[in-house]
């Protein structure tokens, strides 16, 4: 009796978060494939593949731009990796000189709204070439990545038991060593996190691609913005599910490779 | 374990990399970067590109947008400003509103080409050489003009209002139908107030016209209080895409529009049919797009060519009047000739080019604008 | 044996390099305008009016940031402990499932969603009616400023969630089980014991998700029309309709200094627990 009980609310509950989560991407979803839908219908009027015509149409620049954004998306991620693991390491574990402060450092680019932040980066990029380069972007995607980058792995590193790493030093293996074999793989489901939320940081981002990509690099964020800014929902919401589809598919890459690296630790 | 996430990160971006195509282009590209909705940037990359390439093989036109609404503008303005200091700049037509091309004059940004151009001895209208108080003449012609009416639904309002004051009693008779998009959010909704400043306040025409006289917004109180309790009785909308959008769910009956945004969305599937448009008196502003070229594009020549095939008449004929409804850019009677008359009437079938005359009016110079959009801030907010 | 405070500035040094290169020396380019006049003199005057124009909305966004925050933290709180908690392997493997969506939906498009969802005649209005749960006629919209709200913890939920969850997976289990064998309750099991392991997991997302929130100008643009709006919006609406970047930089630097606040609430957790270590 009593479990019956707990199934039924369990399933409630379940059926409650799925609407919420759901509720507002059937509305993408509907729009996608909406040909016509106006007051007073609660439901499209006309279905149709209008629209992905126009996003896929032979004109359209949407495959190369989608290559493009993905391509930069995991540039990004690396340059974030290898920036952030050594940097989260020295916040997590040394006595780093102004930490607080660098710590504030990190968060400027993400906590102020930057248009006249790329304007002027954009001046620089400029003056040295960068402008127009896929290089550029993936610079300027970097930095707001670090955000999460950095803090993220910061504090994976701090869970990591300390008394870990000096067993493995205490037997003779070298910094970097108890670094690489112990401390790094233990932290490693945190930075993983945090290469996701790089990922996808970059995906969405179209006003620093504006001011240092275009005109010579497209994204396709840069056509959901202009789409969705001026309620082509129909144009939006395609963009919106295309990109769906490297992210997701990255989030499962990574966590296929988690889930090895942990058996293959419980195994070995 | 690292190093097989890094081997399979580099085969995905090798993979990736011989995907994207693109890479050995030996083509001109023509950079024409919009400012406006996806609708306008569709039509270059669509309508005109195809056209301009095929006359010139060797060249691919690429259409980039900046999104809708003088921040559209502004991001063009920012760039030119960014690589100033550049012998070439990367873009070679844009398309701009009133309010940055004043600016982008008088900071050298913008090339006189239109004597260059053939179509330029096409146009004539007062937008052509006045960019809100600013001189632009030479440096612009209009793609097309739009002006901003009063959108209703006929279905569920028989007698809409033909003025403000006509207005102001329906909003009182009909609270929270009604819905505009305050000045924030989009020229719709401070397109709306600036129609409501001309309306109530006696000196319109020195507003559009000028001269300056810093004293003026002082003599506006009556007018933003008005205002204000107008406020009160009618829906915020966020945006110019919001007003369209609440009006697409019958949550407004009403709300003030941009009328080529109208027709693209109603195109769209996302109006009712039976939403329809009124100009209301004593008018309302409207606004040309400005086709400009850079001072220093890269591709200045092939630039003017393809503005003089966009403001051809046959082009504005066949692009911006029948395709999208659109009121044309260069001098009506040029355009009328290439269409039949039932086309040509298609463009007035809600707002009457008597309407346009009397009732379509410009928006005020750059300094009286700056006051009306602070005093909306600081009075009636 | 300890690292030398030097080795670890040069391990920090690349990435900080990037940021003060193509962050913080380009605003400083900018951030210039906020404390001169045209003149070139400093003053303070982009302070005095920003703060005269927009007060309002400063207090708005905080507020709004804030509540948000503090439903973000409770859910995910919710979610990860459902999920190392949870008794039904079925469910944890369908919230598992569930969860996470949002993440994956752009801010612009979750606002577009979220405007088409909520408003009055929206999808979830119109969905209830057709359930017979309300007449749509007398239903009420959401597009002020319960629906930034809505939009934001729909959107950043999944965001502290992923990062709580991974924390409390890490967790030595034997504590929780000891506990539960001795009888407490779930609820108390996720507040006395998982909660204060994972605290600073959780504060960490908090803040990114702070700051996230304050800089995003597609919600409350997209979503509410009316006054107060968010700072974003003001300070996209000083550049496009003024061209006025030292009022918008002065709001720009007010926003950073609700970040300090923010970031300090962590950087003081992380000294207190050093200070037990």
């Amino acid at each position: 009796m009593r479990s019956a009980l707990a199934t039924i609310l369990r399933g409630s509950g379940l059926g409650a978060v799925a609407f919420v989560v759901f509720g507002p991407i059937t509305n993408l979803a509907l729009w996608a494939f909406a040909v016509q839908w106006y007051f007073p219908y609660k439901l499209p009027v006309v279905w149709g593949f209008k629209y992905w015509y126009e996003v896929f149409k032979p004109r359209s620049d949407a495959w190369e731009s989608l290559s493009t954004s993905v391509l930069i998306a995991l540039f990004t991620v690396a340059a974030c990796l290898v920036l952030a693991v050594p940097a989260g390491y020295a916040i997590a574990r040394g006595r780093l000189p102004w930490r607080g402060g660098i710590l504030l450092a990190f968060l400027l680019p993400q906590a102020i709204p930057s248009i006249a932040v790329y304007f002027n980066v954009a001046r620089i990029f400029y003056g040295v070439g960068l402008n127009g380069t896929i290089a550029g972007v993936v610079l300027v995607h970097t930095v707001h990545g670090l955000v999460f980058a950095v803090w993220i792995a910061a504090a994976a590193f701090a869970a990591v038991d300390r008394e870990l790493e000096l067993a493995a030093r205490n037997v003779g293996a070298s910094a970097l060593r108890s670094f690489l074999t112990v401390t790094l793989p233990l932290a490693a489901p945190g930075i993983m996190a945090s290469v996701i939320f790089v990922f996808l940081e970059s995906l969405d981002e179209f006003t620093g691609t504006y001011f240092v990509g275009v005109p010579d690099v497209t994204t396709l964020p840069l056509l959901m913005f202009t789409a969705s800014v001026a309620g082509n929902y129909q144009i939006a919401a395609i963009t919106a599910l295309i990109l769906l589809v490297p992210s997701v598919g990255f989030m499962l890459f990574i966590e296929r490779f988690l889930k090895a690296d942990v058996l293959a630790k419980v195994g070995g | 374990m690292r190093r097989s996430l890094l081997l399979s990160a580099a085969i995905a971006l090798s993979a990736v990399l011989a995907a994207s195509p693109g890479h050995a282009q030996r083509k001109v590209t023509l950079n024409v970067v919009t400012a406006g909705d996806q609708n306008m940037v569709d039509y270059v990359k669509d309508y005109l590109a195809p056209i301009f390439e095929k006359d010139h093989p060797d060249v691919t036109v690429k259409s980039v947008g900046t999104g809708p609404g003088d921040a559209g503008s502004q991001k063009i303005y920012e760039k030119l400003v960014a690589e100033k200091g550049n012998a070439e700049w990367d873009i070679d037509v844009a398309v701009i509103h009133q309010k940055a091309a004043g600016q982008m004059v008088s900071e050298g940004l913008l090339a006189a080409y239109v004597n260059d151009v053939a179509t330029g001895k096409l146009v004539h209208s007062p937008a052509a050489s006045n960019s809100l108080g600013a001189n632009v003449a030479g440096y612009v012609i209009p793609m097309f003009n739009s002006q901003t009416a009063i959108a209703y639904n006929s279905q569920l309002v028989k007698d809409p209002p033909g003025t403000y004051a006509d207005l102001v009693k329906w909003v009182d008779a009909n609270p929270k139908k009604f819905g505009y998009n305050g000045i924030k959010g989009g020229m719709s909704g401070v397109s709306f107030v600036v129609g409501w400043i001309y309306a109530y306040t006696p000196d319109a025409e020195k507003l559009m016209k000028g001269p300056y006289d810093p004293n003026l917004k002082g003599t506006w109180d009556a007018a933003w209080s008005s205002l204000k309790a107008f406020n009160e009785k009618v829906v915020l909308t966020p945006g110019n895409a919001g007003t369209l959008d609440m009006l697409g769910r019958g949550e407004i009956e009403m709300g003030p529009v941009w009328v080529d945004m109208f027709y693209t969305w109603q195109a769209d599937g996302k109006l009712p049919p039976s939403v329809k448009l009124k100009l209301i008196g004593p008018g309302m502003p409207g606004q040309p797009m400005y086709y400009t070229v850079p001072a220093k594009a890269a591709n200045k020549k092939l630039a003017e060519q393809f503005i003089e095939l966009a403001t051809s008449p046959k082009v504005q004929a066949d692009g911006i009047v029948k395709r999208f409804n659109w009121y044309p850019g260069i001098d009506a009677t040029e355009v009328k000739s290439q269409l039949d008359d039932a086309t040509w009437n298609k463009l007035f079938v809600d707002v009457t080019p008597q309407d346009l005359q009397t009732k379509g009016k410009t928006f005020p110079i750059t300094p009286y604008f700056n006051d009306i959009l602070e005093g909306y801030e600081k009075k009636v907010q | 044996m300890r690292e030398s405070r030097l080795a670890m500035f040069l391990l920090v040094l690349p990435a900080l390099a990037v940021v003060l290169a193509l962050f913080v020396y380009p605003l400083a380019m900018s951030a210039v305008s906020s404390v001169t006049d045209k003149a070139g003199a400093t003053t303070l005057d982009n302070f005095a009016k920003a703060w005269e124009l927009y007060r309002e909305d400063v207090i708005f966004t905080l507020l709004i940031v804030a509540v948000s925050t503090a439903f973000i933290g409770a859910l995910s709180a919710g979610i990860g402990g459902y999920l190392v908690l949870g008794e039904s392997r079925r469910a944890i493997a369908a919230l598992r499932w569930l969860y996470r969506w949002p993440l994956f939906i752009p801010f612009i498009v979750a606002a577009q969603c979220m405007r088409t969802f909520l408003a009055k005649n929206g999808l979830m209005n119109n969905a209830f009616d057709t359930l017979g749960l309300i007449d749509v006629q007398n239903a009420v919209g959401f597009l002020d400023w319960r629906g930034i709200i809505v939009t934001f913890v729909w959107k950043q939920t999944p965001f502290v969630a992923l990062i709580v969850a991974g924390a409390m997976a890490s967790l030595d289990r034997s504590t929780i089980e000891a506990a539960r064998n001795l009888g407490a309750s779930r609820i108390r099991i996720l507040l006395e014991i998982v909660l204060p392991q994972v605290s600073s997991a959780m504060i960490v997302g908090l803040t990114l998700s702070f700051v996230t929130m304050l800089s995003v100008l597609s919600v409350p643009i997209m979503i509410s029309g009316g006054a107060p709006t968010m700072i974003t919006v003001d300070m996209a609406f000083r550049i496009n309709s003024y061209s006025d970047y030292g009022v918008a930089n002065a709001l720009g630097l007010i926003s950073y200094a609700m970040t300090a606040i923010a970031a300090w609430a962590y950087l003081r957790s992380n000294a207190a627990k050093r200070g037990m270590a």
